[in-house]
């Protein structure tokens, strides 16, 4: 059957989709690239590798779609897992990470677009626990002796002048994850998805706020570190992500501004590193119910209000439960047996109904 | 730009269909009828009517794509039935209305509501008539095209409404892209002595959808199903107030209309002044195209609402304000990948991604909580989709399911 409409957008495609977020991902590496040369390059390379050869054989083997590769997708996930990552994993913590995040990500929830959950962070966190000594290690985050170009180098005046090393953390300062060296390169990469509406002005603009907001109004948050970077990596890149984040604008403000609190909250309660990465999934679970809860008012009807403060406070008070659960977890090192749990789950729902509907567009 | 004119065909095919049920034919096969003479009518709340578009032989009734249709061989010769210019100053609002039915004057933009139902109102109770000139869809002039060579026309008509009606205001929409048409229809509506506003729309689809034309123009926001006579407004079309025109200045029924030809495998773009009837392979021969339906595909109507043609018999109806010759598409399908284009475009505030959920889960009850009623079947959604997931054909499916559930329920 031939339905309407009968045309539609030509530079509007899924590959278009990812091609764009490639080219908002290229300051970022390249920044990467300057400072960490081949070192950088060797991990984005290998992870993109893996991830398409995982996508390949088992979007074919399981889903027998031997095409998807295509979409581009499998190359987004594996060049923003890599941004997570430290100059110096090992290639084949490099490569699994990048398989556990096609795979378990995104594979078995039935390819592109049905996953739950960021894939890129799912497999961060299937690294964090197969391999936990090794990215945890401060080993592997203690690089400077391998820096190619020196942050000095841009600023060849007054080194330790104040502006000066303000300038730097903005423009160019290596430390961290390969994706955290340059706010300017990351904030560059954000409005050219803005600009291209790969993503909405919503969660980030929420996220942000709340988020500053609560370290600016909370006493206790003084003197705790954080990663304005890393936060930013997350918020443009990762909180945005289509599948894995609400698809209504109210929903994307209160998801946005949730994942600001919830990362506040496990800063507060001292969760390292991963804050950003927990605080994302965490929403990511929610994010089906923040759409259902937040709708957009139908034309010519009315809300009920009542009902609706009632969903999004009930909404709310389980968010909440979650993530004192998880505090609790990380608290007595449990966070790992949640990944084990998760795989149980998922190759138990593939096994019985996801492979029923894999043909299927939603 | 100009209105062309295409040669008649020899057969005609005068769609019995109507806004709901089909007509009866009131002329005998074989019978030879006169141009103008009424050939078929329905009586009850939806009563319509349809004359003869040129003089020749009833042949009968034909089957076309599971729709009935009344062929007519034309004879050329044009005999007209005499026609009587309507006094139009003399008449009382009962008068116009059974004029507006005998006419057979329905909505030109495409759902065919019968006009004398639409402008059967209680006495000054309009507040707003707004005149929609905004074009229903990309690709289409025809309305355009319309307001710029048949201004005065238009004007004539507005002047009987106004006089009928009695509307508050009388509101023109256009959109931005045609502005520069507001300032002559602005000095002619002032030749006629009628007052009324221009109020200039953006260029976004669906602008012309009468809900959202209704906002834009006066503000108020109505719920799909209520009737805007009811809050105080009518909208018609540029197209419907033409048809009018050669009704009420000529005497003349409906039986013809502008269409435009167009399309990204069209050779011949323009506006054409065809016979309600008259095949859609007539007209692609006569604007030098074929029927093809390897290479492209043939829209009758719009390209966002617009049906593909199945058969180069299918005739130009009252509704149909485009012939469209597009490529034949080759959509790829992929999984929907929650991006939510398709709820910011939805003019209807929808989200148009839970309707092929849940229609694929047979959960009729979130369909309803999903609001699949107030969906205007606009097709925005589906034509801003990166993934090509066939909304409109979830949508579609839904919603015939929902209609079988009510009536079920009723029985
Ligand atoms: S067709 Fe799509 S965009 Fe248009 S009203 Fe329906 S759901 Fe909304
Ligand atoms: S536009 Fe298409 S891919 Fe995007 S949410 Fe809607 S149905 Fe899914």
């Amino acid at each position: 059957m031939r339905l309407h409409p009968h045309i539609t957008q030509r530079y509007n495609t899924v590959q278009f989709v990812m091609l764009d977020v490639l080219l908002a991902l290229l300051p970022i590496m390249c920044i990467a690239w300057l400072a960490y040369g081949e070192l950088a390059l060797n991990i984005f390379a290998t992870a993109v590798g893996a991830a398409i050869v995982t996508e390949f054989l088992f979007s074919g083997i399981l889903l027998k779609r031997w095409r998807s590769v295509f979409d581009g997708s499998a190359i987004v996930t594996a060049i923003l897992l890599a941004c997570t990552l430290s100059p110096l994993t090992p290639w084949y913590v490099v490569a699994f990470g990048a398989f556990a995040a096609i795979l378990f990500g995104k594979i078995v929830w039935g390819g592109l677009g049905k996953n739950r959950f960021n894939p890129a962070l799912v497999g961060r966190e299937f690294m964090a626990v197969f391999f936990s000594s090794i990215m945890l290690s401060p080993h592997i985050w203690t690089t400077n002796g391998l820096v190619q170009t020196a942050t000095s180098t841009f600023f060849p005046m007054a080194a330790d002048a104040y502006s000066e090393v303000y300038l730097q953390s903005l423009v160019y300062k290596t430390g961290g994850a390969l994706g955290e060296y340059s706010i300017v390169a990351l904030s560059l990469g954000g409005f050219y998805l803005l600009l291209r509406n790969r993503i909405s002005w919503h969660i980030p603009l929420a996220l942000l706020t709340v988020f500053i907001a609560l370290f600016w109004l909370v006493p206790a948050a003084g003197g705790r570190q954080f990663s304005l970077a890393g936060v930013l990596l997350g918020t443009l890149f990762m909180a945005t992500d289509m599948p894995s984040s609400p698809t209504t604008a109210r929903g994307k403000v209160y998801y946005g501004g949730m994942i600001g609190l919830v990362a506040f909250l496990f800063i507060l309660g001292n969760v390292r590193f991963e804050y950003m990465s927990y605080a994302i999934l965490l929403l990511n679970g929610f994010s089906d119910r923040i759409s259902y809860t937040f709708q957009p008012r139908v034309w010519g009807r009315s809300t009920d209000w009542k009902q609706q403060v009632e969903k999004i406070f009930v909404l709310t008070l389980s968010i909440f439960a979650v993530t004192l659960a998880v505090l609790s977890l990380y608290y007595y090192n449990l966070t790992a047996y949640v990944v084990y749990l998760y795989i149980l789950y998922i190759i138990f729902k593939f096994n019985f109904s996801l492979h029923k509907k894999v043909n299927n567009p939603v | 730009m100009e209105i062309g004119v295409l040669p008649d065909p020899a057969l005609l095919y005068l769609p019995l269909a109507t806004y709901q049920g089909d007509m009866d034919v009131v002329v005998d096969a074989g019978q030879s009828v006169t141009m103008y003479q009424l050939v078929a009518a329905s009586s009850g709340t939806f009563a319509a009517t349809i004359h003869a578009p040129v003089s020749g032989e009833v042949l009968g009734v034909t089957e076309i794509a599971a729709e009935r249709y009344l062929t007519i061989k034309n004879d050329f010769c044009y005999t007209e039935k005499a026609l009587t210019v309507p006094d139009t100053a003399a008449w009382t609002s009962e008068d116009f209305l059974q004029y507006l039915l005998y006419a057979g004057i329905e909505g030109s933009g495409g759902a065919r509501f019968p006009t004398h139902l639409k402008y059967r109102v209680a006495p000054s109770t309009i507040k707003t008539f707004i005149i929609n000139g905004a074009e229903c869809e990309p690709y289409l002039s025809a309305d355009y095209i319309l307001m710029k060579t048949a201004g005065a026309k238009l004007m004539a008509v507005l002047q009987i409404i106004q006089r009928m009606l009695m509307p508050d205001e009388i509101v023109l929409a256009i959109e931005q892209q045609h502005k520069e048409l507001a300032v002559p229809l602005a000095q002619m509506a002032k030749q006629f002595g009628l007052d009324i506003a221009l109020k200039i729309l953006p260029n976004t689809y669906p602008q012309g959808g009468e809900l959202q034309l209704i906002k834009s123009v006066t503000g108020i926001e109505i719920a799909k199903g209520s009737i805007p006579a009811h809050h105080g407004m009518i909208v018609s079309n540029v197209g419907t107030l033409w048809a009018m025109a050669g009704a009420f200045l000529e005497g003349k029924p409906y039986t013809e209309r502008i269409i435009t030809v167009s399309g990204n495998r069209s050779r011949t773009l323009g506006n054409y002044r065809v016979k309600i009837g008259t095949p859609l392979g007539h007209i692609l021969r006569e604007t030098q195209h074929e029927w093809n339906q390897q290479a492209q595909t043939v829209i009758l109507g719009g390209p966002m609402m617009g049906r593909a043609a199945v058969s180069p018999l299918q005739p130009i109806h009252k509704g149909v304000g485009g012939l469209l010759l597009l490529e034949n598409a080759d959509p790829q399908q992929m999984n929907c990948i929650a991006c939510g284009y398709c709820v910011d475009a939805c003019p209807q505030h929808l989200m148009p991604l839970e309707f092929v959920r849940h229609n694929q889960e047979e959960d009729l009850h979130q369909l309803k909580a999903f609001h699949l009623e107030d969906c205007i079947a606009c097709g925005a959604c589906a034509y801003v989709c990166p993934s090509d997931v066939p909304l409109m054909y979830h949508i579609q499916v839904g919603k015939e399911k929902l209609r079988q559930e009510r009536s079920d329920t009723s029985v």
